[in-house]
């Protein structure tokens, strides 16, 4: 293994360009938009310019940039050797989190280094990822054995777990498909997925079920108040118990209005946004305060694009997106070694899972989780993270022919 | 798709994959499609509901001028002060911030009671909680509330003291504004004076959300001038039908009397809408206010009024006594035109507009037998005494009557200086002496006597008809509130018994009533050798802007009600007679006479019984000049002494005025178009 750039007579095959122009392009929106979103409160709070969230969003793209760039020089096969150590690192950060986290809206995610925050979560994704790669590239006919899959899967359990108690329900569920896919790519034989699937559907069920209608006391799964109501809104449900009295019933008439306001309000959003939209900056929702500010420029994002530019700048969105996942998926058919195409199938489905549950999410299609929407949202970890997982697909494709 | 080729036909977990992610994707855009183009429509409407108001703004009133564009009614702007509640939304924000502080500090227990742990020790952020206090939403509620109220009457004082007024604002005013019209600001001084509005202007105001607003008012620049015409506005706060679609609806006016009440709908115009953007807490956004609809200016009302005459007329009938109460009409014989209306007392329509005090309500307009807001030109049903004799004597001159014929009237036993008039074993007194009478004498002495003998002989149905000719019993069509007085037709007298004593009464002008104005157009007809005019008050309706394609609205002059089929000879008799009466010195109108410009009068005296006492309604009804009459002046003055000395100097006050003018060729009382 070498460390530079590998020496190879086609030199044009070295940066995958599709992949970059959809990437640049999905930040130039983010950026776009999160001024859209941000730029009045932040011009009327009187911010220097430096202080401007668009400015932040464009700087950690950068530095995003400058990451992947240095890591690119890196072979994926040597970080991999360290996958393990980022893993249990990751997994003290957690535990870090739930000791001395910061609390914000009622859920612990982030810790606090004075100059910035950090949610060690997204990171823990990434780790994640690579460790279960390392752990898979082991010969075929070793993946057969059940311990092995019991070991992979507790492998995932783990900061699932830890996520789950922060609780961010949205940023642990990630963890499953990534486990499954890469599971399935490596070979793991089709009956313990299917078994692990089916598992985890009728679990799933059961938690629903019980959150949903048990009746008092006999939930076995306590969930925050605040992830019950979600679901609650999700499936249309009241929000008053059974034997509620009228008051009460009222009660949680208003409460449930309340809590419903975020999926309403980023309905209207993207609705109102129509075919071709009501132009940058021009869109009502966010600038009025109806979709509120603290989430309009980071997890609802996808709202304000699709306010403002309508149906057709949905359209681009996605198209950009698919642009990134299959660019992703052709690099993990091209990838050189196991490990490199687990990566890469492990990146595309980190990044179609976090897209799939944000835009879903802004249209009702999925219950609200504080998920992030790779390269658009709002918020710098999410940005650093989502740009470290496409360099990694670059390394794999940079490294391709490197034998 | 160009990526599944690319793929390995063996490597099947990453084609599942792909195919994953391309269905994934098309479930996105099928949920977009649907969001976005098929239920986009709803979206918008649900969007628009929730961040706009719409606010009904009144249109410019019309104008109220005189028939050489001098104004009776025009608008002045008011200056509002007015405080734009969103503009404090931080300052709420930082006052509720402190006293959710304050409040949590008074329900901690005593810093001494607590014991100190670890976690005490360190900054800030690692601590748990702050506070083990809970606050329940309705504490936050009333916190948010108070401190609202704390920053608004903080402003409130702040600008009362810089204004050195002692401005207030109530807590129930505040939340009621808050909870109904958030979007609008709150009116903290409705009128400022020009020196205030100098000293905001100045001064380095400084003060958040506070805004001086201009807004029309209705203004009358010769305060109860005509103002039984012109009427008044009042606080028009109903939502009628065509309103539902508004949110709000700004302060506006309907007319209440007269002008402004008979052409609201014209002189109101078409209110505009203002849209409001409004954010999720309900307060206006700043740049978010938008004309949706201008509002149309009302029309101006051009009315055929000649304000410096009312001026004089008005001045006149107050120069009777102290609490008269009395009515002018000058109209023009020639073409029905209304040329002054006065009816006292008055009142200052201006008080209309902030809305009379109860206090004031009960003790001056609603007085008896005063009655301020009542215009006795119109409504006022009186009657008519001798001036009745008038059209009496058109009635009794056509039936044949020959001027010439002459009445010997008998003395009163009981008042041997007055006539009486034996009906049956009924004794009707007279005011006139006893003595020899022809026509023109019992006119100008306005001998009882003579009218009720010659009556008697003509008969109800004559005399009935006659008077129905010259309107009597019918409205004049004026445009403005009017009463059509009591002058029964044949059926009518018969339905009541009425029997040859009811005939003499009425002949000499009691138990009929009619109002001035009907006299006035009555009297007009015998001026002008009978044509009874329709009364005109209104001579065009016309935009305020010449440049609007609105057409003007005209009111054309000189409509012919009835053409009067009398000899003219009739006519002759009669006006010389009513010339006589003022010129000649045994005439009860002579108080009336000028040098120089023949008047031509009547004088009556009414008795009423009302109320157990007796009263008088004092009359003078008159044209000039006697050659080419151009004027009728009827005076009408309720509790007068007599018409002849009540009445007829007012008369002539006008008359003097008229003269005068027309000694002035500038200023003749012609209609102009347009401004002056």
């Amino acid at each position: 293994m070498t460390v530079g750039i590998p020496r190879t007579t086609r030199r044009e095959g070295l940066v995958d360009w599709s992949l970059w122009m959809a990437v640049i392009g999905l930040m130039a929106v983010g950026a776009a938009f999160i001024l859209s979103a941000t730029g009045a409160a932040d011009e009327a709070a009187n911010r220097p310019w430096w202080r401007y969230r668009v400015v932040g969003q464009i700087g950690a793209d950068v530095i995003g940039l400058l990451l992947v760039a240095v890591l690119c020089l890196i072979d994926y096969a040597r970080l991999a050797r360290w996958s393990l150590v980022a893993y249990w690192l990751s997994i003290l950060l957690l535990l870090g989190v739930a000791l001395f986290g910061v609390s914000r809206l009622g859920a612990k995610r982030w810790l606090d280094f004075g100059v910035f925050q950090f949610q060690p979560s997204e990171l823990a994704k990434l780790a994640f990822l690579f460790a279960l790669g390392n752990f898979l590239t082991r010969p075929a006919n070793e993946l057969d054995s059940p311990l092995l899959f019991g070991q992979a899967l507790g492998m995932a359990l783990l900061p699932f777990l830890l996520i789950l108690k922060q609780p961010d329900l949205g940023s642990a569920l990630v963890f499953l498909p990534i486990a499954l896919v890469m599971m399935l790519v490596a070979g793991v034989p089709r009956r313990f997925l299917v078994r692990f699937m089916t598992g985890t559907f009728l679990v799933a069920t059961l938690l629903l079920v019980d959150v949903l209608y048990a009746p008092p006391g006999w939930h076995f799964l306590q969930l925050e108040d605040y992830q019950k109501q979600r679901l609650l809104v999700y499936f249309g449900l009241d929000f008053a118990k059974p034997d509620a009295t009228p008051a009460e019933r009222l009660a949680a008439r208003a409460e449930q209005e309340s809590k419903s306001y975020n999926v309403r309000q980023s309905l209207i959003s993207v609705g109102s946004g129509g075919v071709l939209g009501k132009g940058w900056r021009e869109g009502t929702q966010s600038a009025l305060g109806y979709l509120p500010r603290a989430v309009a420029h980071n997890d609802f994002i996808f709202s304000v694009i699709a306010e403002e530019r309508g149906f057709l700048g949905s359209l681009l969105v996605l198209l950009l997106y698919a642009v990134v996942l299959f660019s992703g998926i052709r690099i993990a058919s091209q990838a050189r070694d196991r490990l490199g195409r687990l990566l890469a199938a492990g990146v595309v489905t980190l990044l179609f899972t976090h897209i799939f549950i944000n835009i879903g999410m802004n249209i009702r299609l999925v219950p609200v989780t504080g998920i992030p929407l790779p390269l658009l949202s709002a918020g710098g970890t999410s940005v650093i993270c989502s740009l470290i997982a496409i360099g990694i697909l670059q390394n794999i494709h940079f490294h391709r022919r490197h034998y | 798709m160009l990526i599944f080729d690319q793929l390995n036909k063996g490597d099947q977990s990453l084609r599942l994959l792909a195919w994953g992610v391309l269905a994934g994707l098309l479930v996105l855009l099928g949920g977009l499609w649907k969001v976005q183009v098929l239920s986009g429509s709803t979206y918008r409407e649900q969007q628009q509901t929730q961040s706009f108001r719409t606010v009904r703004v009144p249109a410019i009133r019309g104008r109220i001028l005189d028939r050489s564009g001098q104004e009776f009614a025009r608008n002045t702007p008011q200056y509002r002060l007015d405080l734009y509640l969103d503009e404090l939304r931080p300052q709420f924000d930082r006052q509720y911030t402190e006293g959710r502080k304050a409040l949590i500090a008074s329900r901690q227990p005593p810093a001494a009671a607590k014991a100190r742990t670890f976690w005490d020790l360190l900054p800030g952020r690692f601590r748990r909680n702050a506070s083990g206090v809970r606050l329940t939403s309705g504490e936050l509620e009333l916190l948010r509330r108070q401190s609202r109220f704390a920053v608004v009457s903080n402003v409130v004082a702040e600008v009362g003291r810089r204004l050195r007024l002692p401005l207030q604002v109530s807590e129930q005013a505040l939340h009621h504004h808050y909870l109904t019209k958030r979007a609008l600001p709150l009116p903290i001084l409705s009128h400022c004076t020009p020196e205030q509005v100098a000293l905001i202007t100045e001064q380095s105001w400084n003060l958040p959300g506070v805004e001086l607003d201009q807004v029309p008012i209705r203004q009358y620049p010769h305060p109860g001038l005509a103002v039984h015409v012109v009427g008044h506005l009042k606080r028009d706060d109903d939502h009628d039908e065509e309103d539902g679609r508004f949110n709000y609806r700004l302060r506006d006016y309907r007319g209440g009397l007269g002008l402004e009440a008979a052409f609201d709908k014209e002189l109101r115009g078409v209110p505009g809408a203002r849209s409001i953007l409004v954010n999720s807490a309900g307060y206006r956004h700043r740049q978010g206010e938008r004309m949706i609809a201008q509002p149309q200016p009302g029309l101006d009302l051009i009315t055929t009024l000649d304000l410096d005459l009312q001026v004089a007329v008005e001045q006149a009938l107050g120069a009777v006594a102290g609490d008269e109460r009395g009515a002018v009409v000058v109209l023009d014989p020639r073409t029905g035109d209304l040329l002054a209306m006065a009816s006292a007392p008055r009142f200052d329509a201006a008080e209309f507009i902030e809305g009379v005090p109860t206090q004031r309500w009960k003790d001056f307009y609603l007085a008896e037998p005063a009655r301020p807001t009542m215009n006795r030109a119109t409504l006022g049903q009186y009657a008519p005494g001798s001036t009745f004799k008038i059209i009496d004597a058109v009635a009794l001159l056509e039936a044949g009557l020959d001027p010439r014929t002459v009445l010997s009237v008998q003395a009163d036993p009981e008042n041997p200086a007055k006539g009486r008039y034996l009906l049956g074993r009924r004794s009707i007194g007279d005011t006139a002496p006893p003595g020899a009478y022809d026509f023109r004498r019992a006119f100008i002495r306005s001998s009882n006597s003579y009218f009720i003998d010659h009556s008697l002989r003509l008969g109800w149905e004559r005399l009935l008809s006659w008077g129905a000719r010259f309107g009597l019993g019918q409205k004049t069509g004026i445009g403005i509130a009017e009463e059509r007085g009591d002058f029964p037709t044949l059926d009518a007298v018969e339905e009541r018994g009425w029997n040859s004593g009811n005939l003499a009464n009425v002949s000499i002008g009691q138990q009929i009533t009619l109002t001035p104005l009907q006299l006035a157009v009555a009297v007009g007809a015998v001026a002008n050798g009978g044509t009874v005019f329709w009364p005109r008050l209104v001579d065009r309706l016309e935009p305020q802007n010449p440049l609007a394609s609105t057409p003007i609205i005209r009111f054309p002059a000189r409509q012919v009600r009835t053409q009067i089929q009398a000899r003219p000879e009739t006519f002759n008799v009669i006006r010389a007679a009513m010339r006589d009466d003022v010129l000649d010195p045994e005439g009860t109108g002579r108080a009336a006479r000028i040098e120089g410009f023949e008047i031509c009068g009547k004088t009556g005296t009414a008795e009423i019984k009302g109320n157990g006492r007796k009263d008088k309604v004092t009359w003078f009804a008159s044209f000039a000049p006697f050659e080419a009459p151009r004027y009728v002046v009827i005076v009408m003055v309720e509790s007068g002494a007599s018409g002849g000395g009540t009445c007829a100097p007012v008369a002539r006050r006008i008359y003097e005025h008229l003269h005068r003018r027309e000694q002035r060729p500038e200023r003749q009382l012609a209609l102009q178009e347009g401004m002056p």
